[in-house]
């Protein structure tokens, strides 16, 4: 007892704090108020890894904002590389030539795959299932093996996907080694699809979201999806060259944590396809618009506006920018989906639960805290 | 689809008596006074517009005003409006569209509160997001300059391997 | 006597023990490090690797693959561990904001001796990508006291061996 402070009415209320040290992600921390066993409600506490993006690139010509792009979110890189090329792309009036559009594709699965892998071996390990914690991150460096070959770096392209195209071509191996490698993802998706009774218990109709509240709170992507609405931005908004390939949009009627682990496996086997596609209709040409081939730091960007929407791996990406008429870009806004996932769809799951649920529900979003922040 | 954004824009320009046009295709762009922003809300959220993609604030320092902007999609017609307003820039008082678009807007204005200043009226929670104690002006206005700030209060100029950020 | 160490091509690290810098020679195309008398015959304090999972910045990604098949870092003694109680070593791996770096702090409070603080990346020296942020630090040996320097953005996983080896051989008898 310490004095001067009056006990709780209800002795078994208590402040619990879901803390910012997480292992396999950036740091986030959830206030929990619970009674006993049952959440009652819950606050979601984000700005650890504020950085200020967006005023960061008002500093910086489109070029040099290309690397800086990649470090959104450090669990896709290459997505926000792609959308960021495009917002700069369209207000510059440039054309890319018909080569960097499918190699800009492939890149883009590619890193769709690697991160479907994370979610997959991060998940596992929230409900307890260790070995898939470690299956998912050795079988995650056959991809990134092929990005160190393809851009120079394993985790960071350093800006492959430039406004303009892609900054240099794929080498000639570059095709065999990609199709060894997605048959040795088919091999891991096997696996993957073998169901652990742990699964089973802790995640099937668990944190139920219903398709009217999903709707409600924002949610997009993939949570969107497994609640029963068929919609993805590269069906109906088709960028690059997605309206000449041909691929399904998995989508399931639950709504829990169960239904979007299937999905995530499920888009993985889409991303796939898509790849194979691609690589068989390649064709020949330049990789980058001639003029932008060396980097000049004196191009200007027309005035204009622009909002350019993507589909990334956890869901509908957004970038709105602004141009005055100088080098540098005057205001970029950039839209997370996570921004949406992790604090109104998150505080509204976790009423009710039990404590044990919680690991499942968190870890079953997608959550990447650096997307949020920014 | 475009028989779709010619009768919105139109049916918008005739009751709200708002500017627009369309620039390319599924792109729509409406500029209008900020008493009338809760109008325009409303009639297009029951056109199907229910998804809140983004809200933004640019700041024009020259002409003393804040741009809002709010990007909505439509699921159904797959159409997205722009809907931009100008408000002051020293009193930047506006009403909010969290009876319109609930939760989604909520958060998106209480990081536009924090980041801009900007005071949203009807808005239940708007305690800062992202920053601990923060005591300086408003993040991203444009009259902050972020280098001159950083060489003043982290680095130190008689260093000699920090001498270039001071070029 | 000379241990040599081949030569990788990515690390240049800077070490100190106690307050004694060894020579360091390029000998041959090979690094040669020269260990004082002193500090051959003192014995090892630390002696598996256990690290704290302060997974901050961008520089976690390349500390998880640690963990998975192809670098397996169990053979060598390190495991992750959820407590500060039961820590060696602190790996601050990228930027730290204000909010952040207070927590930091609480956890190498908490940590018990001897500790070790390893700094990844470029934005722990000098600010790295991000030096004109408003919110970030700048300089991560102003807030905490550092033992070790890993550069690279990211660093990639063999780095982060080499200098765990450098812990086990160098982190000896505090006066």
């Amino acid at each position: 007892m310490i004095e001067g402070i009056e006990p709780a009415p209800n002795e078994s209320d208590y402040d619990l704090y879901f803390g910012p040290a997480h292992p396999g992600s950036g740091n986030f921390g959830v206030k929990l108020k619970v009674n006993g066993e049952k959440i009652i409600s819950a606050r979601a506490d984000p700005g650890y890894l504020h950085r200020g993006f967006e005023k960061l690139m008002e500093y910086r010509t489109p070029l040099q904002n290309a690397v800086l792009s990649d470090r959104l979110c450090i669990l896709e890189p290459l997505n926000w590389n792609l959308i960021h090329a495009e917002a700069a792309d369209q207000l510059m009036g440039i054309e890319i030539p018909e080569r960097a559009k499918y190699l800009r594709v492939i890149m883009a699965e590619l890193s769709r795959i690697q991160s479907h892998i994370i979610w997959y071996g991060v998940f596992s390990k929230g409900t307890g299932f260790d070995t898939g914690f470690k299956m998912a991150f050795g079988y995650r460096d056959y991809i990134l093996d092929l990005f160190e070959l393809i851009t120079g770096g394993r985790v960071y392209p350093a800006g492959y996907i430039c406004p303009g195209g892609v900054r240099r071509d794929f080498p000639k191996d570059a095709k065999e080694k990609i199709l060894k490698v997605l048959d040795k993802m088919n091999k891991m998706i096997k696996l993957e699809e073998l169901e652990n009774p742990a699964l089973n218990a802790r995640a099937k109709g668990v944190g139920i979201l219903n398709i009217k509240d999903a709707i409600r709170l924002g949610a997009t992507g993939p949570v969107l999806r497994a609640s029963g609405m068929k919609t993805d931005v590269r069906k109906e908004e088709p960028y690059e060259i997605y309206d000449r390939l041909d691929f399904d949009i998995p989508t399931r009627k639950e709504g829990d944590a169960y239904a979007r682990y299937w999905i995530g496996i499920d888009e993985m086997k889409q991303s796939i396809k898509i790849i194979k596609q691609a690589l068989k209709e390649l064709p020949e040409g330049d990789v980058i618009e001639p003029s932008l081939k060396k980097p000049k730091p004196s191009i200007k960007i027309p005035e204009g506006e622009v909002y350019v929407r993507n589909e990334i791996a956890r869901g509908e990406a957004g970038i709105y920018m602004v141009s005055n008429g100088n080098g540098t870009p005057y205001r970029v806004k950039v839209r997370g989906p996570d921004f949406l996932h992790m604090i109104p769809v998150l505080e509204h799951l976790l009423k009710g639960v039990q404590i044990a649920d919680v690991p499942a529900i968190y870890w079953s979003l997608n959550i990447c805290p650096a997307d949020m922040d920014r | 689809m475009s028989e779709r954004e010619t009768e919105l824009l139109d049916e918008i320009k005739t009751r709200f008596k708002a500017d627009g046009e369309i620039k390319k295709e599924r792109r729509i762009w409406v500029s209008t006074d900020s008493n009338k922003l809760i109008e325009i809300c409303k009639y297009i959220k029951e056109q199907g517009f229910v998804h809140l993609s983004a809200i933004s604030v640019t700041d024009w320092l020259e002409k003393k005003e804040y741009e809002l902007t709010y990007h909505l999609w439509s699921y159904d017609d797959k159409i997205l409006i722009t809907i931009k307003t100008r408000i002051n820039r020293k009193k930047p008082v506006i009403e909010s569209v969290t009876p319109i678009w609930y939760e989604n807007a909520q958060i998106h204005e209480r990081e536009m509160h924090e980041l801009f200043g900007v005071k949203f009226e009807g808005n239940k929670d708007l305690s800062p997001l992202f920053l601990e104690n923060w005591q300086g002006p408003d993040p991203f206005r444009k009259d902050f300059n972020w280098r001159e700030y950083v060489r003043e209060e982290f680095y130190d100029k008689e260093n000699e391997r920090e001498k270039i950020y001071y070029d | 006597m000379e241990k040599q160490h081949p030569i990788v091509k990515t690390i240049i690290l800077k070490l100190k023990i106690n307050g004694e810098l060894p020579k360091i020679k390029i000998y041959g195309g090979k690094i040669v490090v020269k260990r004082s008398e002193k500090a051959k015959t003192m014995r090892k304090l630390i002696k598996a690797i256990w690290i704290f999972n302060w997974f901050n910045s961008c520089g976690f990604a390349e500390l998880v693959p640690l963990v998975g098949s192809r670098w397996d870092m169990e053979r060598f003694g390190m495991i992750i561990v959820g407590t500060p109680r039961h820590a060696d070593v602190l790996f601050i791996a990228g930027y730290q904001t204000h909010k952040s770096l207070e927590r930091a702090k609480r956890v190498y409070e908490q940590m018990a001796e001897p500790k070790v603080v390893i700094a990844l990346g470029s934005c722990t020296m000098t600010g790295g990508m991000y030096w004109d942020s408003y919110n970030t630090i700048k300089r991560l040996k102003d807030y905490l006291p550092v033992t070790m320097y890993i550069p690279g953005c990211p660093p990639r996983p063999e780095a982060v061996f080499e200098a765990c080896e450098k812990i086990f051989e160098h982190v000896k008898e505090l006066e």
